[in-house]
């Protein structure tokens, strides 16, 4: 198994302990990652707010450079993902759009083709090692800890496109009971981050990111997991700022998945990915980092 | 009394991802479902469909109203007409912009991505940890390429005017 490696902007800008931990994962389980030499931004929800040609030329160049290297994309965020997704997905159906892209594609030598698939680290785990295989590399399992995961919105929505792709929320369930820990199911699980608001009402993206950390508190989980950078920056993060604003504290740990993965897998973390959550996660992973 | 423009809805419509419009039915299950409609009266799905719908252009495009949405596609799934709120969404935010109405936050991530080919950059440390932990360099091999595109499909021009 091998795939183009997405790594979009927020990771290596903010959160490069889950870099880290994907890189360090990923081949014990027989995924071989290449990065994207020259890739761009996939053009998120911001970039798409402003110019939909924009949109589409800019996913599609990152597309064109996977196709260039005859490999399937692994996206980390779920915005990479929904771009490249929806882009790759509109460009494969509508010949006239495909043109209309590769019109201006041929401006910078390049020509989109629709060769590769876009897929999430959650596909690529579910869907090509397969649950039983991750099973298999669990040594120390992460036994009698319950969690609430949070997919985010992109991993399954809209559901036009994922319903042939993903069969819901159950991937990233499975996966985490995988490690041994308890998926505990919680209210407004499906719902928003709050995430895309930041820094256009910074008052609302807190207070979406509250309902969803007042459900996971009422669930009585002992962490979250996410899957997302977005969405980890915000429950993470996202706790401080409660706690400035409303004084309000979750004292929640969050945690990437792949980090949950990557202990299960008898891997220690090290102190400064440690230092990485600002919600300490020192007591509930005692011996393990 | 508002002054109505009656091409609003075709102008809306005529946008790619703004067709949905024209299958709106007011039946608000856009707004139900809608995360940020249950914390604030000011969002409103249903409602802003229905002022794309009545001409209210002006009390739409230059306001706030398009930038409230989270775009996380709940109202997209759950529209029994297929209406695709959550694209007819892009599609107000689109022309917003041509009307000079951006958000600060969104204006950055623009200028970002035209500079450097990402719309957020890390800062010096974690440039020096990505080196000390042996991580590939993070490259721009792709500027020329980027800035010809956003040039090309007049980006640009909106990145300038900020």
């Amino acid at each position: 198994m091998k795939y183009a490696f997405f790594l979009g902007c927020l990771i290596p800008a903010r959160e490069l302990s889950y870099e880290v931990s994907v890189r360090k994962v990923l081949p014990e389980l027989g995924v071989e990652l290449i990065d994207m030499k020259g890739a761009n931004c996939c053009a998120p929800f911001s970039i798409q707010s402003v110019n939909y040609d924009s949109w589409l030329a800019l996913a599609a160049r990152d597309l064109c450079i996977a196709e260039e290297m005859g490999l399937d994309i692994m996206t980390l965020c779920n915005d990479c993902y929904e771009s490249l997704l929806m882009v790759n997905s509109l460009l494969k159906k509508n010949p006239e759009l495909r043109d209309k892209t590769n019109q201006i594609l041929s401006e910078v030598g390049k020509e989109y083709k629709g060769k590769v698939n876009v897929k999430n680290l959650v596909d690529v785990l579910y869907g090509d090692v397969g649950v039983a295989k991750v099973k298999n590399a669990i040594k120390e399992p992460i036994s009698g800890l319950k969690v609430g995961a949070q997919p985010g919105c992109h991993l399954t929505k809209p559901k036009r496109i994922h319903f042939e792709l993903l069969r819901g929320f159950n991937e990233l369930d499975a996966l985490v009971e995988a490690t041994g820990a308890e998926s505990i199911p919680y209210e407004r699980k499906e719902m928003c981050c709050g995430g895309p608001l930041r820094d256009i009402d910074d008052d609302l993206a807190r207070k979406v990111s509250r309902e969803k950390l007042k459900a996971l508190k009422d669930a009585e989980v002992q962490a979250v997991v996410t899957v997302c950078p977005f969405c980890f920056l915000q429950l993470d993060l996202g706790q401080l700022e409660l706690k400035r604003h409303f004084n309000e504290e979750y004292n929640l740990p969050v945690i990437h998945f792949i980090e949950l993965l990557r202990m299960g897998m008898g891997m220690k973390l090290e102190e400064w990915e440690v230092k990485a959550h600002r919600i300490p996660i020192t007591d509930l992973f005692k011996g393990r980092l | 009394m508002s002054e109505l423009d009656l091409g609003f809805m075709s102008e809306v419509a005529g946008t790619p991802r703004g067709s949905g419009i024209l299958l709106c039915i007011q039946c608000g299950r856009c707004s139900s479902g809608c995360p940020v409609a249950r914390l604030t009266n000011d969002h409103n799905p249903r409602r802003l469909m229905e002022m794309i719908i009545l001409g209210l252009k002006k009390e739409v495009l230059p306001t706030q109203l398009p930038w409230y949405c989270l775009s996380c596609f709940t109202c997209l799934d759950r529209c029994p007409q297929g209406g695709d709120v959550g694209d007819v969404m892009f599609a107000i935010r689109n022309l917003a912009v041509k009307h000079g109405n951006m958000p600060a936050g969104v204006a950055a991530q623009a200028k970002a991505l035209y500079e450097t080919t990402r719309v957020i950059n890390p800062v010096r440390s974690a440039l020096d940890k990505r080196e000390s932990m042996g991580l590939g360099k993070l490259d721009t091999e792709g500027l020329e390429e980027v800035k010809k595109i956003l040039k090309k499909t007049e980006m640009d021009k909106v990145i300038s005017s900020t």
